[in-house]
């Protein structure tokens, strides 16, 4: 059984009086541990359908399923619930809550999920470590660069042990150094942890990292490729 | 790599822990430590002008009181039962000397003043007018600190001064009279007869009070006590008009007038506390503690918009890091607690500030008292009793906690609007802000 399975889904705007359809029969299924990226231009539906897939828009068609449960039939609250304990979340920017330090920000899902003290401390150091960031750990969001701050995203995602992590444009306000030790990163981590990732992009650099690229044009996906690429070690 | 994906039951989330609500909350509020400051500081400097006010109130009041009690009838008064509803000459108590020694076995924390009170028409050979005949004992009586320092003329009576007067300067000057002068005091009697006593002015006294100068005559108990024996009293019981008690802790008023109802309310005879003797002055303090509310309601509403500015400005200024929060599994409910606890806190603090703006301001006025006499230019009595022109700002534990608690629930209550606004941010149309 497919990790993720997308049916049918459709998502219509109103716009005043203009009917927009962001997304037209969407059909896609993703196993867990994939690596893959949403391409296409701007407007083609990419990011309203990573919402759809993390439960923070609902589809006016269709349904989603994400390790077997529907995601599409569930309230606020159960909503709520399961984003915290099956996905996790990766933005373009503003992603970390400025009052907390990066290890506090990782700590904060676990804090959510019911974690020991001791456990979330001991997650929260590792993944960081993991992400290069154990040096600066302490140091608020505002200390750190545009980079640091989506390593700790990355870091916060991952440590809450989630099925599948949604990353929007995750490189669109880093230089292309940052970007790609960000993105080894996540291909790294994909891998060790054994979780999922799919990443919406329209930057070559990530789209060149990806195993599997779906491409949205105009609200239908258009093609979806799959390709074999080394691992970081053979990189 | 693949891993199949299992069907699971979804854990159930932790309770989010208060403390950490309370830490978020706290760096929040101070991300703009300058708006928090003046938010604090213009509910503290309302909180203090409250407390000042209030202060200021209960201070004159419990001055009117204080003074009203020494200056009337004590804190309880044992008089006849139907003096009050109808005072009269011949309502009196006859047997003083047997009410003196129930008194006295009560062991009562305080001073008990025997007293005569009677009606009366002061004359001259100039004019007449409408008198108060007070016969009071010139060694014990509360009175006495306040009226003797304020005798003008001539000297105080002597306690075995069987017919010497105090007047007014009021009185004084109606009846064209002096130091020295005779007073012919008139009553009439029941049934219709007059009986009068020629009173000798031994001083005149001038309290500020119209309504002391202008109306009250002052003898030994002597005296006035001639006027009850006219009235049929035998003079060896020592007759009397009432007891005035005048209690050591005024918070005991209301035991010691239970013990007093159960031991001397006989037939003819009743217990009455201040209040019920000065009904009017109950009223008037009534009235002026609602301006005072009044005043307080417009602090709260100050205090209130300051609390929901800086706290929906600082929930519309975050609507995108709650989309974020709401994304990352935050329920609205958390939502809403963090915003509730940033207003928590900010009322702590308003609290805790406006406590010590309000509380130094309140323990200087408390120390060093407000002169009013300039701004009191037609005198400080007010309904039959008057205010030190020098007001002590008073408040009591119970005043504290009620401010506390007012202001506390506004500064919460004001926050709770903001805390919905925060609840409702949809995590899709936040994270597009």
């Amino acid at each position: 059984m497919a990790l993720l399975a997308l049916d049918g889904i459709g998502k219509c705007y109103r716009q005043g009086e203009i009917e927009v359809q962001a997304l037209q029969d969407i059909n896609l299924q993703v196993e867990a541990g994939e690596f893959a990226a949403l391409v296409g231009p701007s407007g083609s539906g990419k990011t309203t359908l990573l919402n759809i897939i993390g439960g923070l828009d609902s589809p006016t068609a269709g349904c989603a399923r994400l390790n077997d449960t529907d995601i599409t039939q569930l309230n606020d609250r159960a909503l709520a619930n399961f984003r915290l304990f099956q996905l996790g979340f990766i933005f373009q920017a503003y992603n970390l809550v400025p009052v907390l330090s990066a290890l506090e920000n990782v700590e904060l899902i676990m804090v959510l999920q019911g974690r020991s003290a001791d456990e979330r401390r001991e997650r929260a150091r590792h993944y960081l470590s993991l992400v290069g960031l154990e040096d600066i750990m302490h140091r608020r969001p505002s200390a750190l660069s545009g980079g640091q701050q989506q390593r700790v995203a990355v870091a916060r995602a991952l440590a809450a042990g989630p099925r599948l992590v949604l990353a929007d444009e995750p490189t669109a306000n880093l230089d292309s150094e940052n970007a790609t030790a960000l993105l080894d990163i996540m291909h790294r981590l994909s891998h060790e942890e054994q979780t999922t990732f799919i990443f919406s992009t329209h930057d070559p650099r990530v789209m060149e990292r990806a195993e599997r690229i779906i491409t949205l044009r105009d609200g239908r996906i258009v093609s979806d490729q799959e390709r074999e690429l080394p691992h970081e070690a053979e990189l | 790599m693949n891993r199949t994906a299992a069907a699971q039951p979804l854990p159930h989330r932790g309770r989010i822990a208060l403390s950490l609500l309370l830490q978020l909350a706290w760096r929040n509020l101070w991300r703009h430590r300058r708006r928090t400051l003046i938010t604090l500081c213009s509910i503290a400097v309302g909180f203090g002008l409250a407390v000042i006010s209030i202060g200021l109130g209960d201070g004159s009041h419990n001055s009117m009181i204080r003074n009203a009690i020494r200056m009337g009838e004590g804190h309880l008064t044992v008089q006849p039962s139907d003096y009050l509803a109808a005072p009269a000459n011949h309502k009196f108590l006859g047997d003083g000397n047997a009410l003196t020694q129930q008194l006295a076995e009560l062991k009562i924390t305080g001073n008990v003043d025997p007293r005569i009170a009677l009606q009366v028409l002061a004359s001259t050979a100039h004019n007449a007018v409408g008198a108060s005949l007070q016969g009071m004992d010139m060694r014990t009586d509360q009175r006495l600190p306040i009226l003797q320092p304020r005798l003008a003329q001539g000297a105080w009576l002597k306690p075995e001064d069987e017919r010497g007067i105090l007047i007014g300067a009021g009185m004084a000057s109606k009846l064209k009279a002096r130091v020295g002068s005779k007073i012919v005091l008139m009553a009439g009697k029941q049934g219709g007869d007059s009986q009068a006593q020629l009173g000798r002015v031994r001083g005149i006294f001038n309290s500020g009070m119209a309504e002391l100068d202008d109306f009250l005559v002052l003898s030994n108990l002597g005296f006035a006590r001639h006027f009850l024996t006219g009235e049929g009293a035998d003079p060896t019981r020592a007759p009397l008009t009432r007891f005035a008690i005048f209690l050591d802790d005024p918070d005991q008023l209301p035991r010691w007038k239970t013990t007093l109802s159960t031991a001397v309310t006989g037939e003819g005879t009743a217990v009455l506390d201040w209040q019920e003797m000065m009904p009017q002055l109950v009223q008037f303090i009534v009235v002026d503690d609602a301006g005072n509310y009044i005043f307080l309601t417009l602090i709260l509403i100050m205090v209130g918009f300051g609390i929901i500015n800086t706290v929906l400005m600082s929930v519309l200024e975050r609507t995108r890091e709650f989309g974020l929060l709401r994304a990352l599994g935050l329920s609205r409910v958390h939502l809403l607690l963090l915003v509730f606890c940033e207003s928590l806190l900010l009322s702590i603090l308003a609290v805790a500030a406006g406590w010590l703006i309000g509380g130094l301001a309140h323990l200087w006025f408390a120390h060093n008292g407000i002169d009013l006499s300039a701004v009191m230019s037609e005198g400080t009595q007010i309904m039959g009793t008057f205010i030190d022109p020098v007001v002590y700002t008073e408040l009591s534990w119970a005043r504290i906690g009620q401010l506390t608690v007012i202001i506390f629930l506004t500064t919460l209550a004001s926050g709770i609007y903001p805390a919905i606004k925060a609840a409702r941010v949809t995590p899709v149309e936040a994270l597009r802000t």
